[in-house]
């Protein structure tokens, strides 16, 4: 499209922008500033320079291309009313020549050409093309009003209500317009989507505000051209064209435009923004501040038009916040940045999740390039847990970065670097601010260290917790176990051996009855059985607690379990621990312990050679069990027999810990923290 | 420990003795037992350690039987006793009576000399004749270690570390060990088939490197075995 009608338009792009050049500096200084510059800056400026703008970046885009082109228009009938302003003689519009008469058509005509390309804009929001058959015909249509001027002009009216009859056009299309999209947007269409119910609610406003400037309209014909009505009049009129310019720039910006899928660098929109306003405050207050020259005394005047320039600045500076705010996004002040990042900071207890967070809330708070933090203590030795960065880091950045470290008393807890600025110079009080911010987050970084070291903590103890309930069980089922055994072995072992005694011993008395010379055999037999009994109930009772162990201690008790083994066994016993007694649960476990690894070592290592070994150190019983066996591959689990010894041992408040692998034996570690015992036992 | 080196010498005369035990059945037993032998005069029969230290100091006797585990602990009374009467009456020879049939004990009781002093287990009543034998033993002098206990050691496969043992030729533990299972000097020879001259000449070797060359000999053999009993033999050669 561009390719086909590229260099028309671009014509009308130069032509309206030489126009303006012309028109402004010449109806300023020439006609009459007061008169002059509320349009051509207010309105006619904005139109272009927005158009211009949007057609430069998205060339094919109608509503980019119809806002270019109504500001060349606007700006080439500024130029050509200018004109005959300034070159015409007062006779030759009276009644008018022939040219002046093409001239003044020429313009008017314009006008129209203007109004009827900003309705065909706004009506067909977003994407500029027709969709429904109605807007087709009735923007068609409004092309037919290019007719109006010359038909006027024409016919026989007087010239009053000529020029009142003339203006209605562009006073009402701007509504008109507006009214086409809230049609718009309220009828149902296939492709609409959530977007619409936003698009009725702005085609509705600008409705209600246009339909009111066109009413102004009917207000400024009663009113008269000249004077304070004059300066509403004016300041009204601009506002579609400065309304349009805004949205329609914004809306492309927010890529709300379907089609125009340009990247706009938010510096320029906010340029292009701040452009448009400016130059509506320009054209406002120069028109405001010289329409009171006129009626006031000057002294009056320049207190109106201070008042003027007082009284617009804080609507320029709050309109150039707000578009600073929409196109930014919401930029904080750097007290809200203070303000808000110390509320992050102050409930981030994951420092994983503050480095980015910092890092862009810096970096969009003070409009950084990019901001790099670091979290995490430089001294460590590990290096730093939480990087992130916002924004890129450009290659020739390198050189323009600087840092501010985050210390907390002596230690330092991270870094933060940063590139320049988008746009102006890093001042004293945004290294100030970097400053603070650094503080805030070094405390932030110390406590969520905290807090990350007290939820280890409580893991810790929660898992201690439930470990020592489930070792609680594993005591309490053990023991329960050990009686349902002890219980067995005297009902079903040592009673029943007793009741066959009882029975020999009735044989006995029955074969002495009978004379029987078999009884002294009989009751050999019965004493034999006995002796086996009481054999088998030492062996019991020893099995349930070994004398040995109460009467003279862990090392003669552990010596003597060893005694009994089938294979070579050594015992190192420190000769401080030879003699010495322990508290009884302490020797008990060690002596338990001892006994269950010894029977696991005949059991499942196949080995060759036992050591034991008792030592003594740091108030500590230390015990090794080693065996030259088969050992386990790391990360057995452990049978229920050591899962039984690890709960007593730490029962007792000492550690256990296994060391085995497969083929090169297994050593049994125990360190048991020392009690002595209060009476100690011969 | 009997030494069958000794002649047995049979006094004439009955034995007194005291015999000490807590549970009344089965001191009673104990008691009609050794009375029904016609061997021994059972002077006095009592329930504990004090009381039994109170009889040693009022009669003459010739050796008392001990309970190993009497009131009020429960735990070696017997062994403490055992010690105490042989310290004041070299005298009166003492047979504990244990009814454990562990080493550690016995080690226990011997801790300060052989001389005198028996440690059988508790069911050897029933073996009368072992138990007078003892009697006859520990009142002689001697000493005797229950067979069950020396079973135990000699089966033993254990070695500590600070065993005086270490220095012994393979020989000598052999004949160490031959010796600690009751067997004399021709026994030995005869099992090891050496001369009985050669076996003396390892005996007084070992001897010397126990350092027990100054002691009787009879003394010196005991505690030897004991020695060789307690530190582990390395198991047979």
């Amino acid at each position: 499209m561009a390719g086909v009608h590229g260099w028309p338009v671009r014509v009308l792009a130069l032509c309206g922008g030489l126009g303006l050049l012309y028109a402004v500096p010449a109806g300023g200084i020439w006609i009459s500033a007061e008169r002059t510059l509320a349009w051509s800056l207010g309105a006619v400026l904005p139109c272009y320079a927005a158009g211009l703008f949007l057609w430069w970046r998205a060339p094919a885009h109608p509503v980019a291309r119809r806002l270019m082109a109504a500001g060349s228009c606007a700006a080439l009938g500024l130029v050509v009313r200018f004109t005959l302003t300034l070159f015409v003689e007062p006779s030759d519009w009276n009644p008018p020549t022939p040219l002046v008469w093409t001239a003044v058509l020429v313009a008017r005509t314009i006008d129209v050409v203007v109004s009827v390309l900003l309705v065909r804009l706004v009506a067909l929001l977003p994407d500029g093309r027709h969709r429904y058959v109605h807007e087709r015909v009735l923007l068609g249509a409004l092309w037919l009003l290019t007719l109006y001027p010359p038909a006027l002009m024409a016919s026989d009216v007087p010239e009053q209500l000529l020029s009142r009859l003339l203006v209605q056009p562009e006073a009402w299309l701007p509504a008109v317009g507006a009214g086409l999209l809230l049609v718009r947007s309220l009828l149902p269409a296939r492709d609409r989507g959530a977007r619409s119910s936003r698009l009725t609610l702005v085609a509705a406003a600008a409705f209600a505000v246009l339909l009111g400037r066109g009413s102004s309209r009917l207000f400024r014909m009663w009113q008269g051209e000249t004077g304070v009505a004059y300066f509403i009049g004016a300041a009204l009129g601009a506002l579609p064209y400065l309304l349009i310019s805004v949205g329609v720039v914004y809306a492309g910006f927010r890529h709300l435009l379907p089609g125009m899928d340009i990247a706009l660098r938010k510096p320029v929109v906010y340029g292009l923004l701040w452009l448009i306003i400016g130059g509506w405050y320009l054209g406002m207050t120069t028109a405001l501040g010289l329409t009171a020259g006129q009626y006031l005394p000057i002294g009056l005047a320049v207190l109106v038009a201070v008042s003027a320039t007082m009284l617009f600045q804080p609507v320029r500076g709050r309109l150039n916040q707000l578009a600073a705010r929409r196109v930014f996004g919401a930029r904080p002040s750097n007290f809200e940045l203070l303000v808000q990042c110390g509320t992050t900071l102050e409930h981030a207890y994951d420092v994983k999740r503050l480095a980015p967070q910092l890092a862009t809330s810096l970096r969009e708070g003070l409009n950084l390039r990019w901001v790099r933090v670091e979290l995490g203590a430089a001294d460590s030795g590990d290096g730093p847990f939480a990087v992130a960065t916002a924004g890129s880091r450009a290659a020739g950045d390198i050189g323009s970065r600087a840092g501010v470290r985050l210390r907390h008393g002596e230690e330092i807890l991270g870094f933060i670097e940063y590139g320049p600025k988008d746009e102006g110079w890093f001042t004293p009080e945004d290294r100030d601010l970097v400053e603070t911010l650094a503080r805030q987050a070094a405390l932030a970084v110390h406590n969520a260290r905290l807090t990350a070291e007290l939820s280890a903590r409580v893991d810790e103890v929660q898992r201690q917790a439930s470990e020592l309930n489930a070792s609680r069980t594993r005591i309490v089922q053990a023991q329960d176990t050990e009686r349902r055994r002890i219980e067995r072995q005297l009902h079903d072992g040592i009673q029943q051996e007793l009741v066959a005694l009882v029975a020999k011993l009735r044989l006995a008395r029955n074969q002495l009855r009978g004379g029987g010379s078999t009884v002294d055999s009989t009751l050999t037999e019965i004493q034999e059985d006995a002796v086996r009994v009481i054999d088998e109930l030492r062996e019991f009772a020893h099995g349930i607690h070994p004398p040995v162990l109460t009467d003279q201690g862990l090392a003669a008790a552990v010596t003597s379990r060893a005694r009994r083994l089938p294979i070579p066994v050594t015992v190192h016993v420190e000769p401080t621990v030879c003699a010495r007694r322990f508290a009884p649960e302490i020797e008990e476990s060690a002596f338990f312990l001892v006994s269950e690894a010894l029977t696991n070592v005949l059991k499942h290592a196949d080995a060759a050679r036992v050591t034991i070994r008792i030592s003594h150190a740091e108030a500590a019983l230390l015990l090794a069990i080693s065996d030259d066996g088969v050992g386990f591959p790391a990360g057995s689990r452990l049978g229920s027999g050591l899962t039984g010894m690890r709960d007593r041992i730490e029962a007792v408040g000492g550690e256990l810990s296994i060391e085995s692998r497969p083929g090169g034996g297994t050593t049994v570690h125990a360190r048991l923290t020392e009690r002595r015992r209060e009476t100690t036992h011969a | 420990m009997p030494d069958r080196n000794t002649p047995e010498t049979t006094a004439p005369e009955r034995l007194r003795i005291v015999i000490a035990e807590d549970h009344y059945l089965v001191r009673e037993g104990t008691r009609r037992l050794l009375e029904d032998t016609g061997e021994v005069d059972v002077v006095a029969a009592v329930g504990t350690a004090g009381e039994l230290l109170d009889a040693v100091e009022r009669f003459r006797l010739d050796a008392v039987i001990a309970d190993i585990r009497m009131p009020p602990d429960h735990h070696t009374e017997g062994i403490t006793a055992a010690h105490s009467i042989r310290a004041r009456h070299p005298d009166i020879g003492v047979v504990v009576l244990s009814q454990h049939a562990n080493e550690q004990y016995a080690f226990a009781l011997f801790q300060r000399g052989t001389d005198g002093l028996a440690y059988l287990l508790k069911e050897r009543i029933g073996e009368l004749d072992q138990l007078l034998r003892a009697l006859r033993e520990v009142s002689a002098g001697r000493s005797v270690i229950d067979p069950r206990i020396v079973e135990v050691l000699v089966g033993s496969h254990i070695r500590t570390t600070d065993s005086p043992l270490a220095q012994l030729t393979r020989r000598e533990l052999d004949v160490l060990r031959q010796m600690a299972q009751g067997m004399n000097n021709r026994t030995i020879a005869e099992s090891l088939s050496l001369s009985e001259s050669t076996i003396e000449k390892h005996v007084n070797s070992t001897f010397a490197k126990l350092c027990l060359a100054e002691e009787s000999q009879l003394h010196r053999r005991v505690t030897a075995v004991l020695t060789y009993l307690r530190h582990g033999p390395t198991g047979p050669a």
